[in-house]
């Protein structure tokens, strides 16, 4: 990557006057519109019309259940949120769940490309390994460990009295619901994670290892002082995308326990699935949605900053 | 070999059986879910609930496949889940290709600040959006239709897959281009025949993140498509449980039917997954 | 496999044709709950195609349970769809669709005809909302073996019930022989759970839109639930028991009790079940002294109001709604009617005997609340049963709470 900038300052550098320049200088907005409109047309219709549409709704009572027509209430759906005891219960089990996968995927991750990037003599067994939890659904995953927690036909509690344990009734208690969901999540993104580091891994040149032994540094030493800083760049990227995902958590709690026991392992998303789809209270449900677009933004907005400062 | 062996981290694992104990590990992590629903998938569903569990199926049947073929028209369901994925694969690789060229090429002013809106506006958790979204697709007579989950699953992808390019294509000498041109090509021609070409990795790599999300989505599928015909798989899979009636093994069944298309895409593309990343594409 | 696979490409192919329908023909979609029978609803489709040439009908199948069918239908519904002409509807729904616009009137239909607790369910503001399709209610099936092998009745409480699995338990000695089996996951039959209890002390939970709840009535109902897991009635993990697990662990064998719908009956008496011509089904018990009490289910076929062939659609639903229809499915797909003279039809009772003694139960069975907003106080009810047996909250403190998240819906 690093010869990259040096050719292009070259190109802008000796950039003569060839006929193409003029056809660049004329076009270069123009053909920008052109090349931009497509993604643009498509973002505006997909998302910020919808979006437009929700903070609008989200001024206004309007519960399709009620039979009234829509009318402005101003903030009323944002002050009801304050004392809604299962906003609150949701918005803190999805920050909970954001604040315990992420780390475990990027742990769990980083050791799994720490062991691919060792040198096996058979390649694909191992690739396949980390890329099939990544391809899998989400709402297969969901299923699938569903049933792997199952607490009379699942395997977990199957490989827990085999080892002498005592089976646990997994999505009976709070703390081990959440506990099976996180750990879920952090199988199924983990791979992922692991993928973007092994690519990171493989570009770092073999010379400074080669240099760090001919100055004695043990291997430890290498990992923290070589690998990780090498690393930083791959690992902030995906740690930021990993949280904006971690931050929208619907398919797998809503296939494993759809929120249960009580509301116990309910996050912000599945609340807003609820309210507007189930419940059908749109301005309520529309509030909330804005609330999640505002924390989605905030992680956003970490991320913009991280590629500006890498530029 | 032996040189790489020494180095890093892999010199802890430079014996033979610590390696195959790290393959074994990276095996069983990724595996074994995936091999479990094999498994129960082969079982009768007397076998499934006797107690203590079985692991490696007693009586192996494929009665099940039949069964999940039979009940539900999976063939469709495979059909319309591949279709969408492969035409929004499509739309998603056009699009950025376009954007990420302007973005890398045209020393555009506001460069930073439509990076950062395209990124900005695609975080947003489109199961919030669901009932705007109903009605737009609604408007526009695309309710079961492809193009309904096509479109949103598109934006689902172009924020990664447009920064991938980016930084692919600036990654392009840009002499070839200009070289490309002086031989009369225009610059849309230099772009397709040169750039991308010479970015195959990268596009590559952005076309197979654009089609596992798009395989992957289940909420607008559900609720865009309810003609039975039109139907995805991760839909198509719910259909197999119901209020009276939780078929594990017929449920797992089709599982596996959904799982084996995405392995072999991966298998036979395994490679080049793994270099496009490592090509520095995804570090954005 | 290949001529499965070839019949259900030609079925595919069918479907495609049918929503593209020529000309003249009116194309009517009909939305069928999938655990329902759709397949024999089409034959009933199919005989008024023949009746009625020039119209056209398309099954649609949505989600395969209730929330999941509410789900679908509320997205497009609230989207204003004109797609779907008619929605078979869980009785506990009509409420909400007359108050969000989505169904039209069926003005100046007779509805004595129907068993009354159905023209009741149909009936909103005075309001002919939708016609029923047919009854369900919660029965509590016993093993007949075991009962008599003890000398038990059949329990008429919820004591005797309690008691009676006790003396099972000691004689079987069968660690995998549950007392009881209901259910405890957070779906809408825990609705059912907590109220059947809950009714059988003379309680009733929203009148005319008004809560009318009793807390310690729900503490009672609760703590009964919660009793039977702690005394080992019913088994540990409870909250994770859906409508069908009830049904397979009965027919597996595996409980002596079990409360569930009557789709169930039909299971314990197939090929499959280590319980068929053991079985027994009576009504639910009750608690104390009070009476019995059962919970009412069955659909209901509505039209919507963003249909374009409002006529044809509502002569359908007329013709559905039928007493023919109403017997043929009881023969055919064994759904109870919602008339009490199909109940003594000798087609019926030929093809399910049973539902001779079903009558007594489905006339007596109490329907939910009836509020537009029965998605929110079903929600709260059925988290916070599910809550209550995981044991994550107390029975007095799932009474607070849901008398608490009550008001605040029916404010």
């Amino acid at each position: 990557m690093t010869n990259t900038s040096t050719i292009n300052a070259a190109s802008t550098a000796d950039r003569g006057p060839p006929a193409w320049t003029r056809w660049l200088d004329l076009g270069d907005r123009a053909l920008a519109v052109v090349l931009l409109a497509p993604a643009a047309i498509l973002l505006a219709l997909i998302i910020v019309y919808p979006v437009l549409r929700l903070g609008y709704t989200s001024f206004f009572s309007l519960s399709l259940t009620s039979g009234l027509p829509a009318e402005f209430v101003g903030l009323e759906n944002y002050s009801l949120m304050l004392d809604d005891p299962v906003f609150w219960e949701t918005t803190w089990n999805t920050v909970l769940i954001t604040l315990i996968t992420v780390p475990g995927a990027l742990l769990v991750g980083l050791a799994l490309a720490l062991l691919a990037n060792l040198p096996f003599g058979v390649q694909w067994p191992v690739r396949l390994s980390l890329l099939i939890p990544w391809a899998l659904p989400l709402s297969f995953a969901g299923l699938i460990f569903a049933w792997f927690f199952h607490s009379e036909y699942g395997v977990v509690n199957d490989v827990l009295m085999r080892l002498g344990f005592e089976g646990i009734i997994w999505f009976n208690s709070p703390n081990w619901a959440f506990a099976a969901i996180c750990l879920t999540i952090i199988w199924k993104t983990s791979s992922f994670m692991a993928l973007i580091i092994l690519a990171g891994l493989q570009t770092i040149p073999r010379s400074l290892y080669e240099a760090a032994d001919v100055d004695g540094a043990g291997r430890i030493r290498q990992f923290f002082e070589i690998t990780l800083p090498l690393l930083k760049p791959s690992i902030v990227v995906a740690l930021i995308f990993r949280t904006i995902t971690a931050l929208q958590t619907f398919d797998i709690p809503y296939m494993m326990t759809g929120g249960g026991p009580g509301t116990s392992t309910a996050t912000l998303a599945m609340y807003i699935h609820q309210n507007t789809v189930s419940f059908l209270d749109l301005g309520y449900g529309s509030a909330l949605a804005v609330v999640m677009f505002a924390l989605s933004m905030c992680v956003t907005a970490v991320y913009l900053r991280a590629i500006r400062t890498k530029e | 070999m032996s040189a790489v062996a020494a180095s890093g981290f892999s010199g802890l694992f430079s014996g033979r059986p610590l390696r195959l104990l790290a393959g074994a590990v990276l095996i069983v992590n990724g595996m074994f879910p995936a091999l479990w629903i094999l498994f129960t998938s082969l079982k009768t569903e007397a076998e499934l609930t006797a107690k203590p569990i079985t692991w490696i199926p007693h009586a192996p049947t494929f009665a099940n496949y039949m069964q999940a073929f039979s009940d539900q028209p999976l063939h469709l369901f495979l059909f319309n889940s591949f279709m969408v994925a492969l035409l929004s694969t499509c739309l998603t690789l056009f699009i950025s290709v376009l954007a990420a060229y302007a973005l890398a090429r045209l020393n555009l002013r506001y460069r930073g600040l439509i990076l950062s809106l395209i990124i900005a506006v695609s975080t947003f958790p489109l199961v919030t959006l669901l009932v705007p979204l109903f009605e737009i697709m609604r408007t526009l007579n695309l309710l079961n239709t492809w193009i309904a989950l096509v479109l949103p699953y598109t934006v689902l992808s172009l924020p990664v897959c447009t920064l991938m390019l980016v930084s692919f294509f600036e990654g392009i000498p840009r002499d070839l281009e200009n070289a490309a041109m002086i031989d009369g090509c225009t610059r849309m021609g230099a772009l397709f025949k040169v750039v991308v070409p010479l970015c195959a990795p990268g596009v590559f790599t952005a076309g197979i993140l654009a089609f596992v999300n798009a395989w992957d989505e289940f909420l607008l599928a559900l609720s865009f498509n309810s003609n039975p015909s039109l139907r995805t798989l991760p839909v198509g899979i719910q259909l197999y449980q119901g209020e009276f009636a939780f078929p594990w093994p017929v449920i797992s069944a089709a599982l596996v039917v959904g799982i084996v298309p995405v392995a072999v895409l991966i298998v036979i593309f395994q490679e080049r997954v793994v270099s496009g990343l490592t090509a520095g594409g995804i570090k954005g | 496999m290949n001529i499965r696979f070839m019949a259900a490409a030609l079925a595919a192919a069918s479907m495609l044709g049918s929503i593209t329908p020529a000309f003249a023909d009116t194309e009517l979609k009909i939305f069928v709950s999938s655990q329902h029978q759709p397949d024999v609803w089409r034959k009933v489709l199919d005989k008024y195609e023949a009746a009625n040439p020039g119209v056209k009908i398309a099954i649609e199948t949505g989600g395969n349970t209730s929330e999941a069918q509410a789900q679908y239908l509320n997205t497009v519904m609230s989207a204003k769809d004109s797609n779907l002409d008619i929605l078979m509807l869980d009785v506990i729904r009509p409420a909400q669709y007359a108050a969000a616009g989505w169904t039209s009137d069926f003005e100046g239909k007779d509805m004595s005809v129907y068993l009354p607790a159905y023209a009741e369910a149909n009936t909103v503001d005075g309001k002919i909302v939708a016609l029923p399709a047919f009854a369900d209610a919660m029965f509590l099936y016993y093993r007949k073996d075991l009962l008599d092998k003890y000398g038990i009745a059949p329990p008429k409480t919820w004591e005797e019930l309690a008691a009676a699995t006790k003396k099972i338990a000691d004689g079987e000695k069968n660690p995998e022989l549950q007392g009881l089996s209901f259910q405890g996951k957070a779906i809408e039959g825990a609705v059912c759970t907590f109220l059947l209890p809950y009714w059988s002390q003379g309680k009733t939970l929203v009148e005319n839109g008004k809560l009318t709840f009793d807390h310690d009535a729900a503490v009672n109902s609760l703590k009964l639930w919660k009793g039977f897991v702690d005394d080992g009635v019913a088994k540990k993990n409870i909250a994770e028991v859906a409508t069908d697990d009830t049904r397979k662990e009965f027919q597996a064998g595996s409980a002596a009790f079990a409360v569930n719908w009557s789709y169930a009956w039909t299971h314990f008496q197939g090929a499959e079940s280590a319980v068929a011509g053991k079985v027994g089904v009576t009504r639910l018990p009750a608690l104390g002294g009070g009476e019995q009490a059962s919970c009412l289910g069955g659909w209901e076929w509505g039209v919507s109001a963003y249909s374009t062939h409002q006529d044809e659609a509502k002569k359908l639903v007329e013709y559905l709604s039928g007493e023919d229809v109403s017997v043929f499915m009881a023969a055919n797909g064994s759904l109870l009617p919602s008339y009490a003279g199909a109940y003594k039809n000798e087609e019926v009772l030929k093809a399910v005997p049973w539902f001779a003694d079903a009558l007594q139960v489905v006339e007596t069975a109490k329907a939910r609340p009836v509020t537009p907003r029965y998605n929110e106080v079903s929600e709260v009810i059925r988290t916070t049963v599910n809550a209550v047996l995981a044991g994550v909250t107390t029975p007095e403190d799932g009474a607070s709470q849901i008398e608490a998240r009550l008001k605040r819906i029916l404010r």
